[in-house]
């Protein structure tokens, strides 16, 4: 004990260095996490978080009762996931293998440089260019086909415009990271193939997609820690908030951030939130547990 | 695909010689794919640009069949609203990430060090928020009834200050990229702890602060959500809250059909109309699109050093 005493002295230097993270976590992540008692109270903005009454486990009675709700959200926020995590994990690959492939690589890297910078566009952005797409009377698909689709009441369309939204948000971004493990793919290996006789599609098979797999499962196990989260942004903007596409449309995280500026049901979205974290933190542990079992070196803790 | 022909020209680097069919086609589909990600930014572009009569008649288009300054004339008739809310998105942009990039690496400096013991707590410490987090609602309560921070700058600032990925991008560059041997010859040279770092380390880090921080820069510039939360007055509003304000204020006269029409016409050039829409979306992404080529390899190097972790 006195030797570590000893060694924090003579390292104070550090300590005050790490001191504004420590604070900034301390009071913008820590102090919430307490926060989460809102769970087991009946929560009253004027007597605040610790003056509330407890009210034991009634607002998760009230959770489960109120099925239609709570299994909605809960249901999409799981169906985007998995949309989302198959469909993107999928195109990335895909098109990180393509960009490698194609020779032309001047063209290539532009190509590459403007499929990514639709993730730095802000969803609040997004929303009115989705708008001009498929808005009834002056979308460009209804006005090219003339199909008259009500796309902004009509819940059903939504699972997969989103869908495309995201494609289109994030797959040239995230293949990024899938090409730098092409790049680092040994060109002997190829050559080896093609004095062989393995053609292009067989080289794929059997070098380019072996050497991927690790970093895929890595990716799909990390993402199962984020899968009570989602993109708020697509939710709440994209569909305007709009309550006819709720049952279609609305995730954990979108229902919240409505409690919120509704200033309502705070029990129920307490309890909501406190389910969201800890299956969070759940799942976080078994993908970090599954990934250290496979490849070590990439587990986070 | 062309077969190999066993001479001299093997030596060559072996992609050169496969400009065959395949690659056009395959050519094809990339430009496809490029199509797809790059017109709907070009729309916002011609949409800014189109007469607003064309619009409401044919809607939105590619090819509109008058052009127009008027949208881009009535986004300047923001006027101070505008100039205040970009200087409060650029304030929030500098400052958030030039904090966050010293705190964070001073952090990362400090676990990194070796001989220090409280290291080992203090990056289970940076790691237990990424596992589980209390959630929007009780940030909000704590944040608005606790901390008082209702409507205060700090609440766009602090909240994307700090993020365990980043610190930790940050110590595996050190770990990995900076020798050790660097900062114990400039102790020896009588260096100090504090003079280590800011004269050593960081100017070494640069590679991963330009990374790290374009990425956060990005963040703070596009959060609409905790402004939408915290932030209330016209004073403070930065642009992405603008941009939703738009969209509400559309909703408000798309829903309320008993708007008098004397009170839409005293409204007068603040309804906003499709075309000045877009060219705010367009004064509100364009920065971003102007900077990122300049950034797209360090980022690219950092997304890559992150997943590599040390």
């Amino acid at each position: 004990m006195k030797s570590f005493l000893e060694n924090t002295w003579k390292h104070r230097a550090h300590v005050v260095m790490a001191l504004p993270v420590f604070l900034i976590l301390f009071f913008i992540m820590y102090v919430p996490m307490a926060g989460l008692v809102m769970a087991f109270k009946s929560f009253d903005f004027s007597k605040g978080i610790w003056g509330s009454p407890w009210c034991g486990i009634d607002n998760f009675k009230f959770l489960l009762a109120s099925k239609n709700t709570f299994v909605s959200i809960t249901k999409n926020t799981l169906m985007y996931y998995v949309i989302f995590t198959a469909v993107g994990t999928f195109l990335n690959v895909v098109l990180a293998i393509a960009i490698d492939q194609f020779v032309f690589k001047k063209v290539a890297k532009v190509m590459q440089t403007l499929m990514i910078i639709p993730v730095f566009i802000s969803y609040a952005a997004v929303q009115f260019i989705v708008y001009a797409f498929i808005s009834t009377d002056t979308g460009i698909l209804n006005n090219t086909f003339d199909m008259g689709i009500r796309f902004y009441s009509t819940a059903s369309w939504w699972p997969l415009i989103l869908t495309i939204v995201k494609i289109w948000n994030s797959v040239g971004y995230g293949s990024v990271l899938y090409m730098s493990v092409l790049a680092g793919i040994d060109t002997e290996l190829y050559e080896a193939a093609q004095i062989d006789g393995a053609n292009k599609w067989k080289q794929i098979w059997h070098i380019t997609l072996p050497s991927l797999i690790p970093m895929i499962t890595v990716m799909l196990l990390l993402s199962v820690g984020g899968i009570m989260r989602s993109d708020t942004g697509l939710f709440y903007q994209v569909t305007r908030n709009s309550g006819v596409l709720y049952s279609t449309t609305q995730v954990i995280d979108s229902y919240v951030l409505n409690a919120i500026f509704k200033n309502s049901n705070f029990g129920f979205t307490a309890a909501t939130s406190f389910f969201q974290s800890v299956v969070g933190l759940v799942m976080m542990l078994f993908a970090n547990g599954m990934v250290r079992k496979i490849a070590p070196e990439n587990a986070l803790f | 695909m062309s077969k190999r022909k066993g001479n001299a020209a093997d030596l060559a680097p072996s992609k050169k010689e496969k400009k065959g069919l395949g690659q056009y086609i395959l050519g094809f589909f990339l430009l496809l794919y490029t199509l797809f990600c790059a017109l709907p930014v070009v729309l916002v572009f011609i949409a800014a640009f189109s007469d607003e009569k064309s619009i409401t008649q044919n809607g939105f288009s590619f090819f509109p069949d008058k052009w127009s300054m008027a949208g881009i004339n009535s986004v300047l008739r923001y006027g101070s609203q505008l100039l205040t809310s970009y200087g409060i998105t650029i304030f929030v942009t500098v400052f958030g990430t030039a904090l966050g990039l010293l705190v964070m690496s001073m952090f990362a400096y400090s676990i990194s060090r070796k001989e220090f013991r409280l290291s080992k707590f203090l990056s289970i410490y940076l790691l237990i928020p990424m596992l589980f987090n209390g959630g929007q609602l009780s940030g909000y309560v704590i944040f608005t009834s606790y901390y008082g921070l209702k409507d205060s700058l700090w609440l766009l600032i602090l909240p994307l200050c700090v993020s365990t990925m980043n610190v930790i991008i940050l110590r595996t560059y050190i770990a990995n990229s900076i020798p050790n041997e660097l900062m114990e010859a400039a102790k020896i040279d009588g260096a100090g702890e504090y003079r280590t770092f800011f004269q050593i380390t960081l100017p070494l880090l640069k590679p991963s602060l330009a990374a790290v921080g374009f990425m956060m820069a990005t963040a703070y510039w596009n959060d609409w959500q905790n402004a939408l939360l915290y932030i209330t007055s016209d004073n403070k509003k930065p642009l992405q809250l603008l941009l939703v304000n738009i969209q509400k204020s559309i909703e408000f006269l798309l829903n309320n059909s008993n708007v008098p029409a004397s009170a839409r016409a005293a409204m007068g050039g603040n309804i906003p109309q499709y075309s000045s829409t877009m060219a705010t979306v367009l004064v509100v992404i364009g920065p971003i699109m102007v900077v990122y080529p300049f950034f797209q390899k360090y980022f690219v190097k950092g997304l890559t050093v992150g997943s590599v972790k040390g």
